[in-house]
């Protein structure tokens, strides 16, 4: 009995330590700016929105908000279409040629972001094209579909080879198997995939810090404004922090079983 | 059973034009990256570049600052790949029971890893801060002196190493969790039967059957680790005097504040290639010839 309750007190210190953060950023985005910097710090409050009327009050961070959202979208549904493609090809494939394949795809994710970021930006400036929606939805297609085709193999691999014997015997062609058997077969890993592009588009950074001008920043280049001017706003930072993850752990939750699948590529199924 | 008409499958023609396309694509950056790190082009003498051979290369032997970030990346990459291996299997083996919420916690787990990881950042230096964090408050309740968790060099890289630690532990987690419940629990009531005491159970049987997923948890911490930016971008930007500056967010600050473009990818091109070494080097170490690959 006192080895189960110890047990208990270990798993309540550990989802305090993983969740506390979260809960203290959640928070601080409903408290006024005294409430926020009281040490010791306030536990019970009188709830404001104010820092969510700062933020909506906001020009950049929703068009900001606009940005992530077609950016991300449209990239993901782009590697998806195509990834799901190639990844139908390389499911018939026999396994040796399908191992040099996916090792060729996977390379394509070790090296740094640094990498064809400064010669995207070099191209960029010269054609004029650093404040154009049209870049950053095709880097990030780059980046996703080597991802969107490892992710979808696996699924495509779960569907039993007997349904496109069986096609083929009715002299089915090779598309519309692929039309009508597999993607529909598919149909939940392949929305799993396209929630997992979304996610990792409206998280990513880095290339977006690079290759966003002024009016195709995303969010999370820019929230790092209200870093800058003034000092730090912690009210309104932790209100905008709160709005951008949100969605994220929302989709996030929708797909879980399949979240370490996908980070892990599927060597290890969720 | 195929039939052998396997040169005018016409499954090939679904995947090889966009591998060609990747491949074109990857090639073609590759030279072009090759080609501008063996000239001097800077974006603010643009159009007067000049061939200069290895230079680049040569100056970043003899940059101290390029070999203090160098070091760092590799101080970082090691801590956090190690403390959350030991940290993650640590929890796993202590969540390996059934209890009420099980589902609830593996849910709970996923929150800081599908969490923007700008908002971490920004999340830790929140409760960073000197003076209303409170990581400080908690010190001053056990009566410990303030710390200066951001803004002292010796201990700057340890505190976004604690940011690292927090995001990515429940992925190691949740990993090898899945890899601890898809493992035969055959061998280890065997060996139960066989009057092998717990820890022995744990050690010789369960900890050999979840290698592959220790390897190969250990070898995507330790890529993204090399390559980790947005934590040190938000909580530091390298700071205080370089303390944590690590080599992939100085081939930034050397594209994008000094416009040296030409010495940045000289910068990403070795990064690369350290980074492939390292993992060839880790691939062999944990997944040796005969192993089970």
């Amino acid at each position: 009995m006192a080895r189960r309750a110890l047990f208990y007190v270990g798993l309540a210190l550990l989802l305090l330590a993983v969740l506390f953060p979260l809960y203290w950023v959640v928070v601080t985005s409903f408290k006024t700016t005294r409430d926020a910097f009281a040490i010791p710090p306030v536990w019970l409050f009188s709830p404001t929105l104010d820092n969510y009327r700062t933020v909506f009050a906001n020009r950049g961070f929703l068009s900001a908000f606009a940005n992530s959202f077609i950016v991300s979208i449209l990239s993901s549904a782009l590697a998806v279409a195509v990834g799901s493609v190639a990844a139908y090809g390389l499911a018939q494939q026999p396994a040796e040629l399908r191992r040099a394949r996916e090792k060729f795809i996977l390379s394509l994710r070790i090296a740094p972001a640094l990498l064809f970021v400064i010669p995207m930006y070099y191209l960029a400036t010269r054609i004029g094209a650093l404040n154009k929606h049209w870049l950053l939805i095709a880097a990030y297609a780059f980046v996703n579909v080597p991802f969107a085709i490892s992710l979808l193999i696996t699924f495509f691999d779960d569907i039993p080879k007997e349904l496109r014997d069986a096609a083929r015997v009715d002299g089915a062609r090779e598309f519309s198997i692929f039309w009508h058997v597999y993607l529909p077969a598919a149909r939940g890993g392949i929305i799993a995939t396209l929630i997992l592009c979304v996610l990792f588009t409206w998280n990513e950074f880095f290339v977006a810090l690079v290759l966003t001008g002024r009016d195709t920043q995303t969010l999370p280049v820019s929230i790092t404004s209200f870093l800058t001017f003034q000092g730090i706003q912690w009210g309104a930072l932790t209100a905008a922090a709160t709005l951008i993850m949100l969605p994220m752990i929302v989709l996030g939750v929708l797909v879980q079983g399949q979240v370490v699948r996908g980070m892990t590529l599927g060597s290890v199924k969720g | 059973m195929r039939p052998a008409a396997a040169a005018s499958d016409p499954t090939k023609h679904f995947f090889q034009p966009i591998i060609v396309c990747l491949t074109v694509a990857s090639v073609a950056l590759t030279l072009f990256v090759i080609w501008i790190s063996l000239h001097d082009l800077s974006l603010m003498r643009a159009g007067r570049e000049k061939f200069v051979g290895l230079d680049n290369y040569i100056r970043f032997l003899g940059d101290p600052r390029a070999m203090a970030a160098l070091w760092r990346t590799v101080l970082f990459t090691v801590l956090a790949t190690v403390i959350e291996i030991a940290l993650g299997l640590a929890v796993v083996l202590f969540l390996d029971r059934d209890f009420a919420m099980k589902r609830l916690v593996r849910t709970l787990l996923l929150v800081p890893i599908i969490m923007t990881p700008v908002v971490v950042g920004l999340t830790w230096r929140f409760l960073f801060d000197p003076a209303t964090g409170m990581a400080n408050y908690l010190l001053s309740l056990g009566g410990i002196d303030q710390v200066d968790w951001l803004g002292s060099p010796r201990i700057a890289l340890f505190s976004v190493l604690v940011a690292d630690i927090w995001q990515w532990t429940p992925f190691v987690i949740l990993l090898v969790m899945a890899a601890l419940e898809s493992a035969p629990t055959d061998p280890l009531n065997a060996a139960r039967v066989d009057g092998a005491r717990e820890w022995q159970v744990t050690w010789y049987v369960l900890l050999p059957m979840l290698r592959r997923a220790l390897a190969i948890v250990a070898l995507i911490r330790a890529i993204d680790s090399i390559k980790a930016f947005d934590l040190f971008y938000i909580m530091t930007r390298g700071g205080p005097a370089l303390s944590t500056e690590t080599l992939n967010y100085y081939g930034y600050i050397v594209a994008f504040t000094n416009f040296d473009i030409s010495y940045a990818l000289a910068i990403a091109i070795i990064l690369t290639v350290f980074t492939n070494v390292a993992l060839l080097t880790m691939y062999s170490v944990l997944f040796p010839k005969t192993g089970d690959r």
